[in-house]
């Protein structure tokens, strides 16, 4: 037997090793995403109950600031302050120096497009978007666009908008790599006067 | 990517069905182990979307506007809301005077509304964080008008009132302490703009060179994120500058530009003129400009002019000036003072002695902290340890160090801080050496170790405290105020690691701890960053430095208290006062002696622009001053108070014009669709643009079969191509589907090699 083929079998193992880690990883990539949500869940609950910003663990470097829903897709994430790597692996991120979503200005909200903003392809314009702050205030925001655009050249202005809100993901959807897309869904705030007429017609 | 394992699984069943079993029964035991022992395997992951976060936005808590402008750049609403065409610039004339360390610099900008339409104009433009911005003209046609200084909100509502009106209107606002934006209502069609703005600006000294720099490039261009970082890090929205420099290596990081030479047609190049009067107040070494031809005239014994060399220039490259000191063996002082509004403003340079070679530094404690937490990880772990193996290596064994390191947890290398022997560094060095990144960041806890000093009133050792991190902590107001109250007579360095730092949290944590923000960006940065930073240490420092003033004086002087002065920095001490009459004395601990000069303020030199860096200086304290105990509402009106008194924009305050006349025609909307999207003959879009105006199809061929989504999206004309850059999105994607992939091709590849080694056993 050759020196080469002995060596074959631990070759075998080793990729056999690496690749049940790599497996692995990315399961570990989705099972943060998710069992984060549920921690961030009861963070959020407190939040809500007026304790002021609540960590969901204690050495986290974010914590949650809003609640985002689809109701018409039976979607609900928690979103976390900043969208960072880190933040964005455990939820949406309410990118820094944007405002509070409902605030004057355009808030933005990022997150990953094959986790919490998977379900972003799916929203369609005129679909209705609830956000309650941890002050309990709830907003309802109409979609009112769907843009891809370059991240670095996005067209976003933070002062731009009255109430603006643009959910931001990778785009395409489904793809391995990251590119320099992004998939935009923009909404505007209803404005307490339209609202009701607006939710009654949803239902 | 299940498709390619189904199709070539069955052979290997068909073929070889024992052949499973044997492999899995004889590493899976082992190979799971291996998995679990790579748990989490998060920096795979993590690396990139780290990576991904753009800092500006970090930066700033509240950002607000195009942040993209990197020079002057007049930006015409277009039909969207937010999305902006950036206007043809005619020419541009500068000029600048600079007296001591302070700069005023006057920009006239003429612009050009190429279209059909009324519309408004935003002029956004990137300053030096201490630029204090204290007028605004404009010409607009015929018409002349000046801006003046109004409490924020109030020229809001002025500016949005005269725009409805079809005013001529102008509205010069502070987004963050580097970025201003001027809007302008109302210019007719065909109509030629003239912008002038003016502001004052210290300069810093660094090993007797002072730099001035001057954003030129007026042509639109395509930034590289590195550049977009270089506008907008570390302010911090608060309205003061901190008075240091963000990106200390911006010199280094040279932007892509267009080339004058590829455009055909010439249009793009844009006539600029500039012209520096220069009185530097110290006997100058050399002028150097490293990337324009400029041409120098003596004007007396202290004043030198400096101009472009050629007529016009391409201002495709920001311009720099450098002017050197000569060496002196003493501390030198020289005094420069304005006559305004019936007071004295003075200020005083010092420098100190340059040649410290024959001077011992004191020994020093320095108590080196490091980040090693989750966001750390990659290469910025790597740079956090290498720096602080080198700093390691600096020590004497003379000085007294320890090691502190955090994430979640912390440990102290020692329980308190020892001798810099051989023995103990090298055991510390283990220590960094071993360090990886894991955990969450809890930063406080490490701090306040930090400044843990029970020695407090002991001379005998410079105090200093190191703390190398990213900065990516949400509490930041809990620590600049636990570094206000506990500082005592440590002094504490930041080191900013990574691709984006949070500066405005380390240089504003540096400026509270009286010490100085250094940025590493990347590995090959370290020796060099390091080695400055090592200078500062390193060479004797003067301390406790104060400014005193006859009694009658009644003098108000800032910053209060006065920094620490380092080698080859001198201070800039600016104060105000009823009569510019008698002694000023400066003096300071220097090596353990006390130091002292004394100034007579009749000598002072006239000089101009020195009641506004006062104010500048005024507010930058205030806004500092939040962290040592400062009321919310002190801070609040005494900014306002000194903005609008001095005439300064600030975070509080605007400047505000508007024409007396209306010039619009009723009839003719603002800001409408009359905005074509045809853009004059000689602009040329894909030069200007670049990719960001690609044309619809090439996207289209990009996106070939990547999903239905993509062509429906085009139809539907969900990609627009926007006009301005806007924010810069973080990715939003992990590697989860790669890892799978790559996985699986790996397990694919384990499956084959093993087949062939059976196949070679058996035979």
């Amino acid at each position: 037997m050759s020196r080469l083929s002995r060596a074959l079998k631990p070759l075998a193992g080793l990729l056999l090793v690496a690749g049940i880690g790599l497996f692995a990883s990315s399961y570990w990539i989705e099972a943060k995403a998710v069992v984060a949500q549920v921690l961030l869940e009861q963070a959020w609950a407190a939040t809500l109950e007026g304790e002021g910003p609540v960590k969901a663990w204690s050495w986290a470097d974010t914590w949650p600031v809003a609640a985002l829903e689809v109701p018409r897709l039976g979607r609900r994430v928690i979103v976390l302050k900043g969208a960072s790597g880190e933040a964005m692996a455990f939820a949406p991120g309410l990118m820094d120096g944007t405002p509070l979503p409902g605030a004057s200005g355009t808030s933005i909200v990022a997150a990953h497009r094959d986790t919490h903003f998977e379900f972003l392809q799916d929203v369609e314009i005129g679909d209705k978007i609830q956000v309650t702050l941890a002050d309990g205030t709830v907003t309802w925001f109409e979609a009112t666009d769907r843009r891809i655009v370059y991240a670095d050249h996005s067209g976003i202005e933070v002062v731009a908008g009255d109430g603006r809100l643009a959910l931001v993901t990778c785009f395409p959807f489904g793809a391995m790599t990251s590119g320099p897309l992004r998939f935009v869904i923009i909404a505007e705030r209803i404005k307490p006067g339209d609202r009701l007429t607006r939710q009654s017609t949803s239902r | 990517m299940s498709t390619g394992f189904q199709k070539v699984s069955p052979m290997f069943v068909q073929r070889r069905r024992p052949v499973f079993p044997t492999v899995i029964s004889s590493s899976f035991i082992f190979s799971i182990l291996l998995a679990l022992s790579f748990w989490p395997p998060v920096p795979f992951a993590q690396a990139q979307e780290i990576a991904a976060e753009p800092a500006f936005v970090s930066a700033s808590p509240r950002t607000m506007t195009p942040g993209e402008a990197t020079s002057g750049t007049l930006l015409f609403r277009a039909v969207e809301e937010g999305r902006y065409i950036q206007a043809p610039l005619e020419a541009s004339d500068v000029k600048i005077e600079v007296t001591g360390l302070a700069a005023r610099t006057k920009v006239t900008q003429s612009f050009y509304n190429p279209t059909q339409g009324w519309l408004e104009g935003i002029y956004v433009f990137p300053m030096p964080e201490d630029a204090a911005v204290d007028t605004l003209k404009m010409q607009i046609g015929d018409r002349f008008i000046e801006g003046k200084i109004k409490e924020r909100q109030e020229a809001k509502r002025i500016y949005e009132a005269a725009k409805a009106e079809g005013k001529k209107a102008s509205l010069l606002e502070q987004e963050r302490p580097n970025i201003f934006t001027n809007s302008v209502a109302n210019i007719g069609p065909g109509e030629l703009v003239v912008i002038q703005i003016e502001y004052q600006q210290g300069l810093k000294i660094e090993d007797g060179e002072v730099r001035l720099r001057f954003p030129m490039v007026v042509a639109p261009r395509f930034n590289p994120s590195a550049e977009v970082q270089m506008v907008s890090l570390g302010t911090d929205g608060f309205g003061a500058g901190t008075g240091q420099d963000p990106v200390p290596d911006r010199t280094r990081i040279t932007p892509p530009v267009i080339d004058p030479a590829t455009v055909p047609d010439g249009t793009i190049i844009n006539p600029v003129t500039l012209e520096v009067t220069l009185r530097a107040g110290f006997p100058l070494d050399g002028i150097v400009s490293p990337f324009h031809a400029i041409v120098k005239k003596k004007i007396d014994r202290d004043t030198v002019s400096i101009q472009l060399g050629a007529e016009a220039t391409p201002a495709n490259r920001d311009f720099e000036l450098v002017w050197k000191a000569k060496q002196g063996k003493a501390p030198t002082a020289a005094l420069f003072k304005e006559h305004y509004n019936g007071e004295d403003y003075i200020y005083a340079l010092l420098t100190p002695p340059v040649s410290l070679d024959k001077v011992t530094a004191r020994p020093r404690e320095v108590i080196f902290v490091i980040d090693n937490s989750g966001s750390m990880g990659g290469t910025s772990i790597r740079q956090a340890r290498e720096s602080l193996l080198l700093a390691l290596g600096r020590l004497q064994p003379t000085d007294r160090f320890n090691v502190i390191r955090f994430d979640d947890t912390m440990e102290t290398v020692f329980a308190s801080p020892v001798a810099a022997d051989a023995e103990n560094v090298g055991f510390a060095r283990r220590f960094v050496a071993g360090l990886e990144a894991r955990g969450g960041t809890m930063m406080l806890p490490a701090l306040k170790a930090a400044l843990i000093d029970p020695a407090n009133t002991d001379t005998h050792y410079l105090r200093q405290v190191i703390f190398l991190t990213d900065g990516a902590i949400g509490n930041e107001d809990q620590l600049f105020s636990e570094i206000g109250k506990n500082l005592g007579r440590s002094r504490l360095f930041t080191v900013g690691i990574g691709s984006a730092p949070n500066s405005h949290f380390m240089s504003r944590a540096a400026s509270i701890g009286r010490g100085s923000f250094t940025y590493i960006g990347d590995l090959a940065q370290i020796s060099a960053r390091m080695g400055e930073l090592f200078a500062k240490l390193e060479t004797p420092v003067m301390t406790d430095l104060r400014a005193s003033f006859p009694e009658k004086a009644n003098a108000e002087a800032w910053p209060n208290p006065l920094p620490d002065l380092y080698s080859g920095e001198p201070v800039l001490l600016t104060a105000k006062l009823s009569g510019a009459k008698g002694k000023l004395v400066i003096d300071g601990l220097f090596n353990g002696k006390r130091w002292a000069v004394g100034l007579d303020m009749k000598d002072a030199k006239s000089g101009s622009g020195i009641a506004k860096i006062w104010a500048r200086r005024k507010i930058a304290s205030l806004e500092q001053s939040r962290f040592d105990g400062q009321s919310h509402e002190e801070i609040e009106s005494g900014v306002l108070t000194t903005a609008l008194d001095y005439g300064l924009v600030s975070r509080l305050t605007s400047l505000v014009a508007v024409d007396v006349t209306r010039s619009r025609p009723e009839e003719s909307a603002l800001n409408s669709t009359h905005v074509p999207v045809n853009f004059p003959d000689g602009w040329n879009f894909d030069k200007v643009f670049g990719k960001s105006m690609a044309p619809v199809s090439t996207l289209r061929a990009q996106g070939t079969g990547q999903s239905q989504q993509f062509a429906q999206a085009i139809a539907s004309d969900a990609f627009a191509p926007p006009a301005s850059k806007g924010v810069q999105l973080p990715k939003g994607a992990t590697s989860m589907e790669l890892q799978r992939m790559i996985g699986l091709i790996l397990l694919l590849l384990s499956a084959t090699v093993f087949l062939v080694w059976r196949r070679k056993v058996r035979t």
